[in-house]
């Protein structure tokens, strides 16, 4: 029976070490995993000769032996010869910072594909004639998130709206009772719509069933709604549905991205104006326009206002704000950001990588055109992670509004491009101009109380030995920013690092 | 091989094992009680900055006893050297591990 056990354990030693071998480098793993069998087979075999009370610890001992070598394994990992390429992502090397940089990058953009209401907002396009659709709204309430215009100013203005306009469309949004299949219904939010509204917002409806486009009382969905409430059923479209009691037909599927407009909503009933018009004279709702450029011009700020005269007398005022100006791209917000970035930078950090003596004969123009490849690579990588990264945190919750989310997407790009600007070119001071490595062993040299006399300040060194590093503590008339010194070949033997 | 021959008590306690007799990874361990985990990549250490050498046992010699071939280890001249001091800085090493001439005095 101990015998069996001891084979048991045998086994599952090897298993281990087997398993251990995985981390050993390939060229040192067979020779590797030969030794520690041979080693196991002894202990094995003495445990096996072996009696008494000790040998009831004797699997464990067998065990714990096996286990030594993942030590063993990632000792040789770190220091075996053929493990030398893994320099080339060793601490302070410029490949690692990179390869850092493109991971972060790769980071924010599957985060926000992985966040529907950030990749919505990515993916989201423009409206076409963006600058002159234009959304109405009572004069004084423009960019307001609720609805300010009333159902008869919009009747009025479809009939005779002096060519301002060339199309009009109208929605409000109401919770309505929808009843999906048998007996199953949920009071959802739904946007009771002008027939025309996505055909004029230039928006394509899939799915649409034809020759039913006329059809007076037509839903559609957003493809979220489609996929929670029909399962992404094709065969939905053309069927009839109750919303609020009143039959109203399946006609297609809108992008979720492709509603931008106030109101969060996944289903549109479109009417016809017959059976929209069952609506109050003054029940408030959202107009969108179509405005003619011809004859009715923006202002230098993209709005256009409208004054319109009253029986009673008097005049009302009305802004047309276009869909150009109210839905503000992700990355022109971020364009914006940057540029305030970029305009800050110089007047958080000085902007000089240093002196760096022309060396001509020692330095070939490849690396000088290295170093400067680097620090763009830094820059140009920054770019994705934070306009990634602000999406991320801006849009990332649904309950924020758009106003906010546009807010914390600026603030969070700002101070996030300029610290990281700030740090690439930090970072650059601090690495050597030839072979990129970050510098180290920083030591103090000079007294401030000899600061007239001669510099003090910190010297760091390259551990390839390229040069040396000299960043004043004090900057001086004679000493304003550092100065890197050039080391001649006959220093490389204090330098093994050195290649 | 680094110039300055400070070795920590293990592995001059792993040396003085080897220079005693203990010339391969398990008979090491037994001998100064540390374990595996400890002891194999302590000697690979010491191999890199050449104080010991390892070499595989003859194919005939394992074969005769019916067993895996073996890993032995014995001390270089830098070794022996470097072991010398360490005496020195830890007394009690000769005493923990007798060196064979020792054990024949």
């Amino acid at each position: 029976m101990r015998m069996r056990g001891l084979a048991h354990s045998l086994f599952v030693c090897t298993g281990i070490l087997k398993m251990a071998a995985i981390l050993v480098p390939r060229k040192a793993r067979a020779e590797w995993l030969e030794e520690w069998r041979a080693e196991l087979w002894h202990v094995w075999h003495i445990c096996n000769q072996n009696n008494g009370p000790a040998a009831l610890h004797q699997k464990e001992e067998i065990t714990a032996f096996s286990l030594g070598a993942f030590k063993d394994a990632l000792w040789l990992r770190r220091n075996h010869a053929s493990s030398a390429p893994r320099q080339w992502f060793r601490q302070g090397m410029p490949s690692r910072c990179i390869l850092a940089f493109i991971v972060l990058a790769a980071a924010s953009l599957l985060i926000a594909y992985d966040c529907p209401s950030v990749w919505k907002v990515v993916q989201a396009n423009s409206y076409r004639d963006a600058s002159d659709l234009v959304m109405v709204s009572r004069g004084g309430f423009e960019s307001a998130s609720y609805p300010t215009v009333e159902f008869s100013d919009y009747e009025a203005w479809t009939r005779d709206s002096g060519h301002l306009f060339a199309g009009l469309a109208f929605y409000r949004l109401a919770a309505k009772r929808l009843t999906i299949g048998t007996g199953s219904s949920a009071e959802l939010p739904i946007a009771r719509a002008s027939a025309n509204l996505f055909e004029l917002l230039g928006v394509p409806i899939s799915f649409e069933v034809r020759g039913m486009a006329d059809y007076p009382t037509r839903l559609v969905l957003s493809r979220s709604a489609w996929l929670k409430y029909f399962h992404a059923d094709a065969h939905v479209f053309g069927h009839m549905l109750q919303v609020d009691g009143q039959q109203a037909m399946i006609a297609g599927v809108i992008q979720d991205e492709d509603w931008r407009l106030p109101g969060r909503t996944d289903l549109w009933l479109l009417e016809d104006a017959q059976r929209l018009s069952t609506l109050q004279p003054d029940t408030e709702g959202y107009v969108l326009a179509h405005a003619s450029p011809s004859v009715f011009r923006a202002r230098p700020d993209g709005r256009r206002q409208m004054y319109v005269a009253r029986k009673e007398g008097g005049y009302d005022w009305f802004v047309c704000e276009s869909l150009a100006e109210r839905i503000r791209e992700p990355w022109s917000i971020f364009s914006f950001a940057l540029l305030l970035a970029c305009l800050a930078l110089p007047a958080t950090t000085s902007l000089p990588l240093g002196e760096y003596p022309a060396h001509s004969n020692q330095v070939p123009w490849t690396t000088r055109v290295r170093r400067w490849a680097f620090l763009s690579a830094k820059f140009i990588l920054i770019v994705p992670i934070v306009y990634f990264g602000s999406l991320d945190v801006a849009y990332s919750s649904s309950s924020m509004s758009v106003g906010t989310s546009e807010l914390l997407e600026v603030f969070s790009s700002f101070w996030a491009l300029l610290l990281a600007f700030r740090w690439a070119l930090r970072d650059q001071r601090r690495r050597c101009p030839v072979c990129l490595c970050t510098l180290t062993n920083p030591a103090r040299v000079g007294q401030f109380s000899r600061n007239f006399l001669a510099w003090n300040g910190t010297e760091l060194v390259c551990l390839s030995g390229h040069g040396l590093l000299h960043v004043p503590d004090i900057p001086t008339s004679w000493f304003s920013s550092q100065r890197w010194l050039y080391l001649d070949p006959s220093w490389s033997a204090l330098f093994p690092v050195g290649t | 091989m680094a110039a300055d021959p400070k070795l920590s008590h293990t592995a001059a306690l792993i040396l003085q094992a080897i220079h005693a007799g203990h010339i391969y990874g398990f008979s090491v361990m037994e001998v100064t009680g540390l374990p595996s985990g400890t002891v194999y990549p302590a000697m690979r250490r010491l191999e890199r900055d050449g104080l010991i050498i390892s070499r595989w046992e003859r194919q005939s010699i394992a074969d005769a006893e019916q067993r895996p071939l073996r890993k032995y280890y014995k001390l270089t001249r830098n070794g022996r050297t470097i072991l010398d001091t360490a005496s020195k800085r830890y007394p009690l090493l000769t005493r923990l591990i007798p060196s064979p001439e020792v054990e024949n005095a």
